[in-house]
C-alpha cells in the first residue's frame, strides 16, 4: 500500500539549514527520525522542485551506497539542493558519475591509496605530525584547528599530489572558501580571477576556479618535467584511449585537494575535543596501546566529518518500508546512522573498546563510491593519537569550538587549546 | 560447522574498486595490481570460510565472493 503524501512523517528539523548542524550533529532530530517506521520526507524548498527522503539507519545507509544503479550520483546532483544540466557536467568528476565511468577514473588513482601503498607515506606523515606538535606545545597553546587539524592533511594530500610545500598555505586558504562558510571573508565574484558563471562552479565558489587555475599551471609544469606524483599521473593518463580532458583533470584534482583536506581537518578538530572530553578513554589506550585502530575508528564514527550525501532514483523501489519513486531524492545521514541504536550499544558513549564490526559508515556504506582515502585518513589519525600520547600532551580548551556554518561537512573552524 | 572449512574465493574486476582491504586482511591471497589497484587472487585462492566471510564484508565494492566450498582434505 502505497504511503500518500499526507501520510508522510515530515523531517523534525530543517536539513537543509546550516544552523540545524552549529552545535554539530543534531542527535534528538536524528534520533527521532531512526526510531521511525519509514524514511522520513523534506518537501520542496527554496529553487528546488522536489523534496528529499532522508535515511537515518545504518542498514539502509549500505543498501544505498552499495547498489548505484539504483541509487544513482551522476543523475542530479550529490548535494541535497538541484542545479542545471550544464553546471553538473561542468563540474563532474568521479564522485558525481556512476560505474563503469567512475570506475575507470578511479583506478587511475587508487592504487596511492590502498592500505598497503599508503604504509609508505607513514614517515611523511610522522615527521609532518612531529613539528606541528613539537611547535603547538613550544607556543603553549593556540588555536588546534590553524596549528594541527588544518595543516596535516593538507599537507599530506599536497605531498602525494605533488603540490610544493610553499603552496599549501593556498590549498588550504582555496579550499576553506569552498564550504559555504568556513571562512570568515566572503568572497567576490570576480575573486581569484574568476570570470566564470558562478552557478557552473563547486560550491558555487570563485575559489574553485582558483583551484581549477592552479591545476593547470602545475599540469603544464609537469607535463614538460615529469615527477613520481599523482599530477603528473593524471596528465599521463588515458581512459579508453584517451587523456582527460581539461575539465576532468581540474575537476579531478580539485576533488583530490578538498576530499583529502576537508574531511581528516574535521575529525583530527573532533579528536582534541574527544582527548578533553573522554580523557578516560584515552588513559586507557595508553594502558593498552593494542586498542588503537578501535580508537581511530571510534574518533571517526563520532565525528562522522561528512555528515551526508544525496542519491536520485533511476527506478521505482521500496526502502525501509517507504515506497521511493524514480527521480526521488534519497540523503544518506552517515552522521545519524553512526548513531543508530541497532547496530551501536549506547552510541553517545565514546567507547575505545568497541568492536570494528560492524564498521560505521564515515566513509560511506560500501559500495563504488566508498571513501578513496580512507585508509590514509587512518593512517593520519592513528599516527596524530600515537604521537599525542606519547608526548604526554595535556590538552585543555581555552573557548568554545567554532563549528563550519555547513550541512554538509562536520566542521569546526576554530578551537582555541592550552597545552602542558 | 567447524570454522577449519575452507572455501574459495574470487575477485570480480568489474566491480573492483582497489580499496585494498583483502590485500591486507589476506596477503597470501589477494595482490592488488600496482598500476591499476584492481585486486586478484593469487594461486587457488582457497580460505577458511570465516577468514573469507570477513573478506567478502570488508570489500567496499562488494568485488569479493566465495564461489564454491571445497572440501576440508583439500
Amino acid at each position: 500500500m502505497a504511503t500518500t503524501r499526507a501520510e508522510r512523517l515530515l523531517a523534525p528539523a530543517d536539513l537543509q539549514d546550516p544552523a540545524t548542524f552549529s552545535q554539530g550533529i543534531p542527535q534528538e532530530a536524528f534520533a527521532e527520525m531512526r526510531a521511525r517506521p519509514t524514511l522520513s520526507w523534506t518537501p520542496p524548498s527554496g529553487g528546488d522542485r522536489t523534496g528529499f527522503w532522508s535515511v537515518t539507519r545504518h542498514a539502509p545507509v549500505s543498501e544505498v551506497s552499495r547498489d548505484a544503479d539504483l541509487y544513482s550520483s551522476a543523475v542530479g546532483h550529490i548535494q541535497i539542493y538541484d542545479i542545471d544540466e550544464d553546471a553538473l557536467s561542468a563540474r563532474a568528476s568521479m564522485i558525481d558519475l556512476d560505474p563503469p565511468v567512475h570506475t575507470r577514473l578511479r583506478r587511475l588513482v587508487s592504487s596511492a591509496f590502498t592500505p598497503r601503498h599508503v604504509q609508505s607515506y607513514e614517515t611523511a606523515v610522522r615527521a609532518r605530525i612531529a613539528e606541528r606538535l613539537d611547535a603547538l606545545m613550544q607556543a603553549g597553546g593556540g588555536n588546534w584547528v590553524e596549528a594541527v587539524a588544518a595543516p596535516i592533511p593538507i599537507g599530506v594530500i599536497c605531498d602525494i599530489m605533488g603540490v610544493p610545500e610553499s603552496d599549501h598555505d593556498y590549498m588550504i586558504e582555496l579550499t576553506d572558501h569552498l564550504v559555504a562558510g568556513t571562512s570568515s571573508k566572503p568572497l567576490e565574484a570576480g575573486a581569484y580571477g574568476n570570470t566564470t558563471d558562478l552557478r557552473l562552479l563547486p560550491f558555487n565558489s570563485p575559489a574553485a576556479h582558483g583551484i581549477n587555475e592552479y591545476a593547470r599551471a602545475l599540469g603544464e609544469r609537469r607535463r614538460a618535467e615529469p615527477a613520481d606524483d599523482l599530477i603528473t599521473k593524471l596528465i599521463e593518463a588515458e581512459v579508453d584511449g584517451e587523456r582527460l580532458t581539461d575539465a576532468e583533470f581540474t575537476n579531478f584534482f580539485r576533488l583530490m585537494v578538498f576530499a583529502g583536506n576537508e574531511t581528516t581537518r574535521a575529525s583530527m578538530a573532533h579528536l582534541a575535543l574527544h582527548l578533553v572530553e573522554f580523557a578516560d578513554q584515552f588513559e586507557r589506550l595508553r594502558s593498552d596501546p593494542s586498542l588503537l585502530d578501535q580508537a581511530v575508528e571510534e574518533v571517526i564514527r563520532y565525528s562522522s566529518p561528512i555528515l551526508y550525501f544525496r542519491r536520485t532514483l533511476t527506478r521505482d523501489t521500496v526502502l525501509q518500508d517507504t515506497p521511493l519513486r524514480a527521480g526521488d531524492k534519497v540523503v544518506m545521514w552517515y552522521a545519524a546512522a553512526n548513531f543508530d541504536e541497532e547496530v551501536f550499544d549506547e552510541p553517545l558513549r565514546f567507547d575505545v573498546t568497541r568492536p570494528l564490526r560492524p564498521p560505521n559508515v564515515a566513509f560511506g556504506g560500501g559500495g563504488a563510491h566508498f571513501c578513496l582515502g580512507a585508509p590514509l585518513a587512518r593512517l593520519e589519525l592513528a599516527i596524530l593519537i600515537e604521537a599525542i600520547l606519547s608526548r604526554g600532551i595535556d590538552l585543555r580548551l581555552a573557548g568554545d569550538p567554532v563549528h563550519v556554518d555547513s550541512n554538509f561537512v562536520n566542521g569546526i573552524e576554530h578551537l582555541e587549546v592550552e597545552v602542558r | 560447522m567447524s570454522g577449519t572449512e575452507l572455501v574459495r574465493v574470487a575477485v570480480d574486476a568489474e566491480r573492483c574498486i582497489g580499496g585494498g582491504q583483502c590485500e591486507m586482511l589476506e596477503p597470501e591471497v589477494f595482490l592488488v595490481d600496482d598500476d591499476e589497484a584492481i585486486s586478484s587472487v593469487v594461486g587457488s585462492g582457497a580460505l577458511p570460510r570465516p577468514r573469507a566471510d570477513v573478506v567478502v564484508h570488508r570489500c567496499p565494492g562488494a568485488a569479493v565472493s566465495i564461489v564454491e566450498p571445497q572440501r576440508p582434505s583439500e
